[in-house]
């Protein structure tokens, strides 16, 4: 493998990295504030 | 050095950038100007021929949105069938062979769903335009599109073999997260 494409997997695999640990992080944040509200608006309904 | 960094690991940087980027957008005053901003548009949608046929004929409407529906469930199909084999299910198949197969099916229902996506968008415009659920959809489809077609495409394009295991998994999981996000988003707005 040269030292160009030895680079680009190495920036590939960076880039993956960041932008799916982002994505986790992410929706981990929105799927649990959106479970809160929802076990808040049952509360607010059932007690 | 740095420069040269920088422009080794391009990609990487463009990456964060973005995220920084995104996380700003939400806690700035931005995002309730570009809401604002963008009503005109909606307003419009209503009024085209899309938007006019999708009010007026409600078979129409029935029969785009299960066009949507099918394509959901056949791009649902191919990120389970692909991300499952990344994540080590279906051991006896061909890693290479899965991957490619189900992104050429991935993209062709990719293409279904934006197109009777907009027709129905068309529609109920107004609608949704009040709805935050289908912005937080827009932008898991956004940031979707991005990932398919310029991280995670680039990655498998190389020998799986030469590839780390758990960035397969990582990759794998977070193709789930968004695609699970749109799906469940879009029924979100079917039923508000």
């Amino acid at each position: 493998m040269s030292n160009k494409d030895d680079f680009k997997a190495r920036d590939d695999r960076g880039a993956g990295i960041v932008f799916a640990g982002g994505i986790v992080v992410f929706f981990i944040v929105y799927w649990y504030f959106e479970v809160q509200s929802v076990r808040e608006l049952l509360e607010m309904a059932y007690g | 050095m740095i420069f040269s960094l920088m422009l080794n690991y391009r990609k990487t940087l463009c990456s964060s950038l973005f995220f920084l980027l995104l996380v700003s957008f939400f806690f700035s005053e931005l995002i309730s100007s570009s809401h604002i901003a963008v009503l005109p548009v909606f307003e419009w949608m209503e009024t085209t021929w899309f938007g006019v046929a999708g009010k007026t004929w409600g078979a129409l409407f029935a029969v785009v949105q299960a066009g949507h529906l099918v394509g959901l469930g056949v791009l649902g199909g191919s990120v389970i069938a692909s991300d499952g084999r990344l994540l080590g299910l279906f051991k006896g198949l061909p890693m290479r062979l899965v991957v490619d197969r189900c992104h050429s099916v991935f993209a062709w229902s990719l293409a279904l769903l934006v197109a009777t996506g907009i027709f129905m968008a068309c529609g109920v415009a107004i609608k949704i335009y009040y709805m935050p659920v289908y912005w937080y959809k827009m932008l898991a489809l956004t940031l979707g599109v991005l990932f398919v077609f310029f991280i995670r495409k680039p990655i498998l394009d190389r020998d799986l073999d030469q590839v780390n295991p758990w960035l397969l998994r990582l990759l794998a999981i977070s193709s789930i997260m968004i695609w699970f996000t749109v799906a469940a988003t879009g029924r979100w707005i079917g039923f508000s």
